[in-house]
């Protein structure tokens, strides 16, 4: 039983290390360039990776966030109107990171104060930030993009910059979920709200931390966004939402939250995604197909999750 | 407990049914799902095992001048005709002709997923890039010659500023497509052909002008401008003659100004592509009111507006590209002008990256990328749209054949130039 | 009685049951049975097979080897529906009605096609036999077309009793139904437990309560580790005998406290003053007090609103009238009462004092964060190591380890480790609901040991409880309740006995 506990906690990194093994074998025998590919795989993980870290502190509670996609274009937007005006990248930062914490904040108190689920609040906010982003364009840019300069955040386009700004969102999420009592009754709200409130846990007030700091990773990934692709549209971010949910099942969250959360579960399913994607293209299946795969490998990883918790219990 | 595990093992063989289905299905297919960083390959003739489709033989055995290698291809519209049209060109032609392989991105929606996609091919040891896409060029060509991957802009161009900028990059092939200049001639030429009936009353659809995009705003400017000379002693648009002025002020308002240009009327206007009920609707409008006899189109006017047309008088004029729903649109009466792209308009560009992954790029005197133009095929009746249709689609005698792009091969820079600048129909056919 | 048992038949046996989880042996080789007209009580331990066996009989799982005759012909249930179409029916613990539909449905829940004429559903007919089998049951205040979801606990069990009575069962298990049921529940029960065995009916009765399970009983047949230590007669009833026969060891010491009188501060430790609450468990304008180092006793019929006093006084209740205090000072809510040194167990166990689906570790350091964590905010893992192993030896929490989850716990072991939670903060205020509900015998014994040495510590206790005994065991003083009020405080010098509570009650 311990074995299999232990078996099922770890299944993720086994499966994140079995990918990683068929990227670099597939990628030998069809000779790809292996060097620039896991620079792409780095590229195109480190949002993901960086907005479903802050979004575990969410799920881990029990609740649902669908507007982080928005939330991230949003930001990235509003950053880019800021660059556009003052030509500074370090308030193009604060404003990318001020921006997303704040629509955070607003979602979780909007909760707070009507008495709703969050997630219905994060609804609304959805198709506020939808029309925001739209209104935004017509504003700062020509009404289809907002452009901030290519030369302006050149130097910061590197691997280095991008996995620093993970690493340290990483590490400080992971001192506060681990280390922290934050972690932990965020867990206890997760497993059981009432038995939280009866210890003394405010469901109210962790909720709002959870999206404060959630909206820190959103910030960190919108500016990241505009690192990555300087020219901003209607589209920008527009697979985040989804691609933070994906990444956090597949690595290994238990989509309820509560005790089984793990504040790593996303950047290892984040990473486990892009090596999928990759290995899809490597064996040529177009794709339809690779999407089906990656439904198909989804739905497994969710079965295992689930499946552990069906344990027998002895009829008393 | 059996029974559980029966169930179980059921419902993974009836799962594995259906996906195996839909796959049967789905491939040879083309995709039209959105997504960043997914590609997709295509048609891989060459002997190598596990490759996607069947291989018929090359449809000559003439030798070809290089050797093959893979060439990503962005784009950002993939069930349009003209996408359709030009996937088939190079997939059903070129890529057996010269044992290429296309590695198609998905359909892109923003820079971000130019970025990735290039990234993907680049892992995938493409050697060059059609880029059929334009959230970002500069971007798309600065990661290209930072890779040191070929480049070249398919059926379109740089604008003015970028071209000086990049002209002299070493992996910047160039570009074939319409010129803003020549966009403008179609705009132009179109509404012409109305005025020259004596048709004074118009209704314009303005596409991306709302963007600035250069492409709509020339042609929308092309058309003001014909009926500024149409209009009579004193006519303008909004104070203006000028074509570079019209353009202009095209460019700041975002939109052409309803009004009288002399004795033309301008009734109607409408942007962009929000296409929800209330636009439709402004489009309906647009094209019922009263005395407007004929909507110019810088995109497919058929597309959105036939309906809307139905029972009424008024014509429609589209820039598009040749396909069936056009060729019927024409002959149910809904679509009256056509000036469409051709398919083969890729031959060229694909000869130019071949040429360069070879060896041997080809260079304008300056030593700069070249930036070909090429124009429309106009169709006025459902015959003429026919022959052009048939034309544009036939694989087994396409638009340019390989043997006419070898030519192309060791080719110096006038004989390219004459060679892609003689696409007229009459002329090609 | 003895006469007519001899005489009545043997209408169920069970002939070398074993049945096996995993590495645990359920049951190891059980055999019994049951006349005609009879009702056996089932008594054991968490973990004896008790329960096991009875859902064998009823045809919720199968035994690993053995057999079953009902009358005279081989009894190989398929399924629970399939056992209760031929007469043997299983009323469980859990709850097993569906919210989101009226009380009639649920009646007739998988059967309700016998009404629908082609497309139509006959619903007055429905609502009518509905009707007919809760009188028959005597649980006529419960209206057919209610929504099942509005309704308590205890009046959606008496919906699962209908259902399952309706099909006239022959034998019928009753699976600790009464823990969850008030008095009149109980009465309910029991009135169908007598009438079946007037008719030659048969009841299974499994039950934790001793003094139920002697008064209602033909027969006890005691379990423990899977086997049948005896069966009593019921002229062989004796208490301490029958607690010897389940736990397999002289209960040594004393049960509740050995003193007789009542001593505790003079401090006012807790304090509901003129409190109003209303609603279903409602308080009108109710006072009390409780002392530093006392132990007050709660008590009353189920609805009396001492539940509701339990929640108040943590805070987790904001009364409309009136003021909770801890010595003193206004309770704000739960975290504020928790600073202030008050802890609080919650008779729903389950559902509102442990997070099933997390570790032991985790229940029981949630509670104290604020006292482990450098800080207030370090939480070291040697830290929470500590504090949680140090409560899991103290309170001898039977488990493999501080990570195993708590829903693989005993009853008994799941108290434990709600207690820990407290205790281990240092609460020096316990308001206890119920707190030894579904408990085993060898472990109540052990949380009264508890709560006297807390008392001897200068440590207050409210205990809320239904059981009697054990208010009148524990307790320095007892306030009864009735309808919200306070009707009368006995002093444990009083030696009140459970009629004088009674008495007050109803």
């Amino acid at each position: 039983m311990k074995v299999k506990n232990l078996l099922l906690n770890i299944a993720p990194l086994i499966g994140l290390l079995i990918l990683i093994a068929g990227y670099f074998v597939i990628g030998r025998i069809n000779d790809i360039n292996v060097a620039y590919g896991l620079k792409t795989i780095v590229n195109q993980s480190v949002v993901v990776a960086v907005v479903a870290t802050g979004a575990v502190f969410i799920y881990t509670l029990g609740a649902f966030d669908i507007s982080l996609g928005a939330s991230t274009a949003v930001s990235a937007l509003m950053a880019g109107i800021v660059y556009l005006k003052t030509e500074s990248v370090g308030l193009m930062f604060l404003t990318a990171v001020c921006v997303a914490v704040l629509v955070s904040l607003l979602n979780s108190v909007l909760a707070g104060v009507f008495h709703l689920p969050v997630f219905v609040t994060t609804i609304a906010m959805l198709s506020v930030l939808n029309a925001l982003a739209l209104l935004l364009l017509n504003l700062g840019g020509t009404g289809s993009e907002i452009k901030v300069p290519q030369a302006a955040v050149k130097s910061l386009d590197t691997l280095w910059f991008k996995l620093l700004v993970l690493g340290a969102y990483f590490l400080f999420c992971f001192f506060l979920f681990d280390f922290t009592p934050i972690g932990r009754r965020q867990k206890f709200l997760g497993g059981n709200p009432l038995c939280a409130k009866l210890t003394g846990i405010s469901l109210n007030r962790y909720s709002v931390i959870a999206f404060v700091i959630c909206g820190l990773g959103v910030g960190l990934g919108a500016f990241l966004s505009i690192v990555y692709a300087p020219t901003l549209t209607r589209n920008t971010a527009s697979s985040v939402g989804m691609d933070v949910i994906i990444a956090i099942v597949f690595g290994g969250m238990p989509v309820s939250g509560g005790a089984r959360s793990r504040i790593y579960a996303a950047v290892i399913g984040a990473f486990s995604m892009s090596f999928l994607s990759q290995i899809m293209v490597m064996l040529n299946l177009n794709s339809g197909v690779g999407q089906m795969v990656k439904a198909a490998i989804f739905l497994l990883v969710v079965f295992i999750a689930a499946g552990e918790r069906k344990m027998k219990t002895l009829p008393r | 407990m059996k029974k559980k595990l029966a169930t179980k093992v059921l419902s993974l063989i009836l799962t594995g049914i259906m996906m195996a289905s839909v796959t049967a299905c789905g491939s040879g297919a083309d995709s039209s799902s959105a997504g960043s960083s997914a590609t997709q390959k295509v048609a891989d003739p060459a002997s190598d095992a596990g490759t996607a489709e069947s291989t018929d033989a090359a449809p000559a055995e003439a030798a070809v001048p290089g050797e093959p290698f893979k060439i990503g291809v962005l784009v950002s519209d993939a069930t349009s005709a003209e996408a359709l049209g030009r996937r088939h060109y190079l997939e059903d032609y070129i890529a057996k002709a010269y044992n290429m392989v296309f590695v198609y991105s998905d359909e892109l929606g923003d820079s971000a997923g130019e970025k990735a996609a290039i990234e993907t091919m680049i892992t995938n040891n493409c050697k060059a890039i059609l880029s059929e896409s334009s959230f970002d060029r500069p971007a798309q060509i600065e990661q290209c010659e930072a890779a040191g991957v070929y480049y070249a802009v398919g059926s379109g161009a740089l604008d003015a500023e970028q071209y000086e900028t990049y002209k002299g990059y070493t992996y910047y092939v160039g570009s074939v497509g319409p010129s803003d200049a020549t966009e403008f001639e179609t705009g132009y030429q179109m509404a012409k052909y109305y005025l020259d009936q004596g048709v004074r009353n118009f209704a314009i659809f303005g596409g991306a002008t709302v963007y600035r995009n250069s492409m709509h705003v020339n042609r929308v400017a092309g058309m003001l401008k014909a009926m500024v000379d149409a209009g009579g002693e004193g006519a303008s648009y909004q104070g203006m003659t000028d074509p570079g002025a019209i353009i202009g002020q095209l460019m700041a308002d975002g939109e052409a100004k309803t009004g009288a240009i002399g004795d033309v009327t301008l009734s109607g206007y409408l942007g962009g592509y929000d296409m929800d009920d209330a636009w439709f609707a402004k489009g309906a409008e647009m094209v019922q009111a009263p005395g407007v006899e004929v909507l110019l189109a810088v995109g497919s006017g058929s597309d959105f507006f036939g309906t809307a047309t139905n029972g009424t008088d008024v014509k429609i004029a589209s820039v598009d590209a040749y396909a069936q729903d056009y060729y019927e649109a024409m002959a149910n009466g809904s679509l009256d002008y056509l000036a469409g792209k051709f398919s083969a308009y890729d031959g060229p560009v694909f000869m130019a990256l071949y040429r360069a992954v070879n060896g041997n790029p080809l260079r304008d005197p300056e030593g700069n990328a070249p930036a070909f133009d090429i124009g429309y095929w106009i169709s006025t009746s459902a015959e003429g749209c026919k022959e052009m249709l048939d034309l544009d689609g036939d694989i087994d005698h396409p638009v340019w054949t390989m043997e006419e792009l070898n030519a192309l091969y060791d080719a110096d820079y006038a004989a390219f130039e004459a060679f892609v600048g003689d696409y007229a129909f009459d002329r090609i056919r | 009685m003895g006469e007519m048992k001899q005489a009545r038949p043997t209408v169920l046996e069970v002939h070398h049951m074993i049945k096996t989880y995993g590495s645990t042996k359920a049951l190891r080789d059980v055999s019994l049975s049951i006349r005609e007209g009879e009702v056996r009580g089932l008594i054991g331990e968490n973990g004896s097979g008790k329960s096991t066996v009875a859902s064998i009989i009823a045809g919720m799982q199968k035994a690993d080897s053995g057999s079953m005759t009902y009358r005279g012909k081989e009894w190989n249930p398929k399924t629970m529906i399939d056992a209760l179409e031929h007469g043997i029916g299983m009323i469980v613990q859990e709850s097993g009605t569906v919210p989101g539909i009226s009380v009639a449905e649920n009646i007739f829940l998988a059967d309700v096609d016998r009404f629908r004429k082609g497309p139509v559903m006959n619903r007055r007919k429905m609502m009518e036999e509905a009707r007919r089998i809760l009188d028959d049951i005597g649980a006529e205040d419960l209206r057919a077309e209610m929504l099942t979801g509005a309704l308590d606990i205890q009046s959606r069990k008496l919906i699962e009793i209908a259902r399952v009575m309706r099909q006239d069962p022959q034998i019928l298990v009753v699976d600790e139904t009464t823990t969850a049921l008030s008095h009149r529940g109980r009465e309910i029960i029991y009135r169908i437990m007598r009438k079946m065995r007037e008719e030659g009916k048969s009841v299974f009765f499994i039950s934790h309560d001793m003094e139920e399970i002697m008064k209602e009983c033909d027969a006890l047949t005691v379990l423990r580790d899977g086997e049948i230590i005896r069966t009593f007669d019921r002229d062989e009833f004796e208490e301490e005998e029958i607690k010897r026969c389940m736990i397999g060891r002289e209960l040594k010491g004393d049960y509740y406290r050995s003193d007789d009188d009542s001593q505790f501060d003079p401090e006012v430790v807790l304090e509901a003053r003129h409190v109003t609450v209303p609603g279903g468990e409602p308080l009108r304008d109710f006072s009390i007090q409780l002392h530093k180092g006392e132990i007050l006793g709660i008590g009353g019929l189920s609805q009396c609103g001492m539940h509701t006093l339990g929640k108040v006084l943590f805070g987790a209740i904001k009364p409309v009238d009136g003021s909770a205090l801890i010595r003193g000072e206004q309770v704000k809510n739960e975290a504020d009462a928790m600073k202030k040194n008050v802890g609080y167990v919650s008779k729903d166990r389950d559902s509102e004092s442990l997070v099933l689906q997390a570790p032991i570790g985790d229940n029981i350091a949630a509670g104290g964060l604020d006292r482990f964590a450098l800080g207030h905010i370090l939480v070291t893992p040697g830290a929470e190591k500590a504090y949680v192993n140090a409560q899991i030896e103290s309170l001898e929490v039977k488990c493999q380890s501080r990570k195993q989850y708590v829903s693989a716990l005993s009853g008994g072991n799941k108290q434990k480790v709600v207690f820990g939670k407290w205790i281990g903060r240092g609460s020096e205020i316990l308001i206890l609901d119920c707190p030894t509900r579904g408990i085993d015998i060898g472990v109540k014994q052990a949380m009264y040991q508890l709560m006297a040495a807390m008392k001897r510590e200068g440590k207050s206790i409210l205990i809320i409880s239904e059981e009697m005994a054990e208010l009148i065991g524990m307790a320095d003083r007892i306030a009864v309740l009735k309808e919200g009020r306070l009707e009368k405080v006995f002093r444990r010098e009083e030696h009140p006995q459970e009629a004088d509570l009674i008495r007050y009650m109803i």
